[in-house]
């Protein structure tokens, strides 16, 4: 496994507000997000040549009309999938000398991903003379959606690890307390938690109380991934892509089979042995990491699977309290996705924060000395798509 | 005069017709490789296991048991006041590598489930939108 190491870096991060509602559109906070990460760099928008969509239309023609907006001009890459595969595509891209910067972009504004959104078109809609038809096998059709999927992954953890969903219930308190130290976050100002207020928190789908649940909110942010080349002339020192891994399985929440969960590991297993082996580092090397946190249960599967605990036992590493700061693997520093925003597709925040954790620039959140960080990004089904990109600093 | 169903409806494509009939005729099928024996769910056009198409649609005795469960009280859209109610994955002890298949449970005490909880299949008819879906109840 050779992985092009410190021929890319990350140069530009920025997130714009997030909030439960903005101003604008998809576009314009895009956008927003675009002018920010290139400020950060130092960069000008002509010198982006390559694109990574994470917007909800992320298709080819729309991937084309951005190549427009940002200068008129022909590129050289477009690429999608999630945060960490794209960071780690774009390296490894760029190493090959088709592309020197590519930007990683998303914006939503006013769509919800949550129940609320059924029920703002049903009320929109007030006489239904037929019922909304969707693909065969669509978990709409169950009354299933995100929160009750979790739920359902939740409970068989639960069950086959005898695992306390007191012990879950640890990680959204882990979440709202880096919250409070990161300004920008949602939930923040609202103060610490107990595991008693997440129990006590109105019940969801069970097992899962509202503070378990992701936020639902607006906004964006983007990525610059750079050059050796360019990044020696950009204004903050680079944060390199020493490696990285994608994994793809099952369809968008539909194909389940008893082997869920098990000891050889689905996609983030393949992404994370990749990325570490391609990386050169350890799992003991990591000082800093930014994962997908959609639900407690995800962190869970997520130590699990990235290898930092075995599988079975990240229930038992929640509560022990590793991933808070001050503890052995500082996870999601800025809040993560239950207390800080879910922006509707925000696995490049993750990246944003290990990136800001590297410059050193996180303040009463930092991590000292935090010198190579991880991220994993997962979702499109439970731990389907996995992206992980490991990075460092000189 | 009765309320129309306004929660999503499967868009009953002719490929899987077989199976949308059969459940019309009270019949779980889950397609079976006539090569490998893989039995495939969710319906695929080639069998994930050996890429044959040469595959059937198997009649299950549409008995199962819970894999995992939740009871969803806020539910989506049309659901909003069925809350709570029990979502199920039932896996189907067909074979190796046992299909799970998601669904609503009816008649049933949302305190009595639990993973292991013998279930089979129930059927329901759709007034006026020519589709048939499927719950589970429990299996006493």
């Amino acid at each position: 496994m050779s992985f092009p190491q410190r021929k890319a870096a990350i140069v530009g991060v920025y997130n714009t507000k997030q909030a439960k509602m903005l101003e604008g559109t998809p576009w314009t906070l895009a956008l927003e997000a675009i002018q920010g990460a290139l400020d950060d760099a130092g960069l000008k928008h002509s010198d982006i040549d390559g694109l990574s969509s994470m917007m909800y239309d992320a298709s080819l023609t729309a991937q084309q009309m951005w190549v427009e907006q940002l200068g008129g001009r022909p590129m050289t890459y477009t690429s999608h999938g999630i945060a960490g595969a794209l960071v780690t595509k774009a390296a490894a891209t760029i190493a090959a000398g088709l592309t020197n910067v590519v930007c990683i972009y998303f914006g939503n504004a006013g769509m919800r991903a949550g129940p609320s959104k059924q029920r703002a078109a049903a009320e929109a809609a007030p006489v239904i003379r037929k019922a909304p038809r969707v693909p065969d096998w669509d978990f709409n059709i169950h009354g299933a959606y995100m929160s009750a999927w979790y739920a359902l992954w939740t409970r068989r953890y639960m069950d086959q690890f005898n695992a306390p969903y007191e012990n879950l219930a640890e990680y959204p308190v882990i979440a709202r307390y880096h919250a409070t130290l990161n300004p920008a976050s949602l939930m923040g100002e609202r103060g610490e938690i107990t595991v008693q207020d997440v129990i006590d928190s109105p019940m969801i789908s069970s097992p899962l109380h509202r503070l378990d649940c992701s936020l639902d909110n607006d906004g964006g942010y983007a990525i610059l991934v750079a050059s050796a080349e360019v990044a020696k002339n950009c204004r903050k020192d680079p944060v390199w892509v020493l490696g990285g891994g994608e994994g793809i399985y099952t369809d968008f929440y539909m194909s389940f089979t008893d082997d869920w969960i098990n000891d050889n590991g689905q996609s983030v297993r393949r992404a994370s042995d990749i990325a570490f082996a391609g990386a050169g580092v350890t799992r003991d090397d990591i000082d800093v990491t930014g994962m997908y946190d959609c639900f407690p249960v995800t962190m869970a599967r997520n130590i699990e699977e990235m290898g930092f605990c075995k599988v079975g036992e990240g229930h038992e590493y929640i509560k022990e309290g590793h991933l808070k700061l001050g503890g052995k693997l500082p996870t999601n520093t800025d809040g993560g996705l239950l207390s800080h925003s879910h922006c509707g597709n925000p696995s490049g925040m993750h990246v944003v924060e290990v990136v800001k954790q590297l410059r050193g620039e996180c303040d009463a959140r930092q991590v000292k000395d935090a010198k190579i960080g991880a991220v994993l990004s997962q979702g499109y089904a439970v731990h389907g798509v996995a992206g992980v990109a490991i990075l460092g600093k000189d | 005069m009765t309320q129309p169903y306004n929660k999503p409806l499967p868009q009953r494509s002719p490929e899987n017709e077989p199976f949308w009939a059969g459940l019309e005729n009270r019949e779980f099928r889950i397609p079976k490789c006539n090569d490998c024996g893989h039995w495939n769910w969710v319906p695929y056009p080639a069998c994930r296991n050996c890429l044959s198409t040469d595959q059937d649609w198997a009649l299950t005795d549409g008995k199962g048991k819970i894999f995992s469960y939740t009871v969803v009280h806020r539910g989506p859209g049309g659901f909003r006041d069925d809350v709570p109610y029990v979502l199920a994955m039932v896996e189907f002890p067909v074979g190796a590598r046992t299909p799970i298949v998601l669904g609503t449970m009816v008649d049933v005490d949302p305190d009595a489930v639990h993973t292991g909880m013998p279930v089979k299949v129930v059927y329901e008819d759709i007034e006026g939108e020519g589709v048939t879906i499927w719950h589970f109840a429990p299996d006493a």
